[in-house]
């Protein structure tokens, strides 16, 4: 039970720093070389990121147990 | 009448699905409205990018913005996802006392980026009455700011529920559909941060 918490929370924790590396990565890029495309390429990242760790889409095709 | 007892009967129906069932259920549901939103935020996203051009050459500008709030809202509004996400992890766990807290912070951040975007940005270099400047900046986060708004009352009704004991590990569908909805609102910023900060050469207003 403790070590599924602690797994759980890991991941978030991992994904949070994902986000906020790939959110100075865009703030570098807007900076250093502004391409719409790339900030938008990662925006999409970012994005689906949160979609599939935090919203948990997948959790839409799983049968519930309960 | 008869349409009385048809809708006694559809709730009884839906009263005696499996849990599993109604969760299923619920979350196709919030997706489904999730999706609307999309093309909600989508036709805002476009029309920013229609109307936010140079006239002359065509190509993409933006206002002179501050780049330290932008950034600084975008950080506050990644905090809070953090901080939805570890509540309903805990909610998920039957850990009352991180999402309880969870909660608390998530909607105390919410009302940071609020007072952020209405007090200091609203106020700064964009006035409703620039033109399309105005229009899509105010239409933009005017909207999103309305979405946050309605996610911390959410927030509070859902902290209020949770100390009153009323989620179990098994039960918790009004802390995950407060999450999803908190994320989607986050997703929405993610797009919304460089089109309006980082995208197009910045010109200044006025």
């Amino acid at each position: 039970m403790n070590e599924h918490r602690g797994a759980s929370y890991r991941q978030i924790v991992i994904v949070s720093i994902v986000l906020a590396v790939l959110t100075v990565a865009e703030y570098v890029v807007a900076l250093s070389f502004p391409s719409a495309v790339f900030l938008l390429l990662i925006a999409l990242v970012k994005a689906a990121v949160i979609v599939q760790f935090f919203m948990h889409i997948y959790r839409l095709w799983r049968e519930e147990s309960h | 009448m008869s349409v009385s007892v048809a809708e006694h009967e559809h709730h009884h129906e839906m009263a005696e699905l499996p849990y599993a069932d109604r969760l299923r259920n619920n979350r196709l549901g919030l997706w489904l409205f999730i999706f609307s939103e999309v093309f909600l935020f989508g036709g805002l996203l476009m029309a920013r990018f229609y109307l936010w051009r140079d006239p002359t050459t065509d190509a993409i500008i933006r206002p002179e913005l501050s780049q330290l709030l932008g950034l600084f809202s975008t950080s506050i509004l990644l905090l809070s996802s953090v901080s939805m996400a570890l509540a309903e992890a805990a909610a998920s766990r039957g850990d009352r006392r991180i999402l309880n807290a969870g909660l608390m912070i998530t909607a105390i951040l919410g009302i940071v980026f609020l007072a952020v975007v209405v007090g200091l940005e609203w106020q700064g270099e964009v006035a409703p009455s620039d033109g399309a400047f105005g229009a899509v900046f105010f239409g933009m986060t005017g909207l999103h700011a309305l979405h946050v708004l309605s996610g911390v009352i959410l927030l509070f009704i859902i902290w209020y529920n949770s100390v009153r004991g009323k989620f179990t590990p098994e039960r918790h569908w009004g802390v995950e559909a407060t999450a999803i909805y908190w994320h989607f609102v986050d997703v929405a910023w993610v797009f919304f941060y460089p089109a309006l900060y980082l995208i197009g050469e910045a010109v200044h207003i006025g």
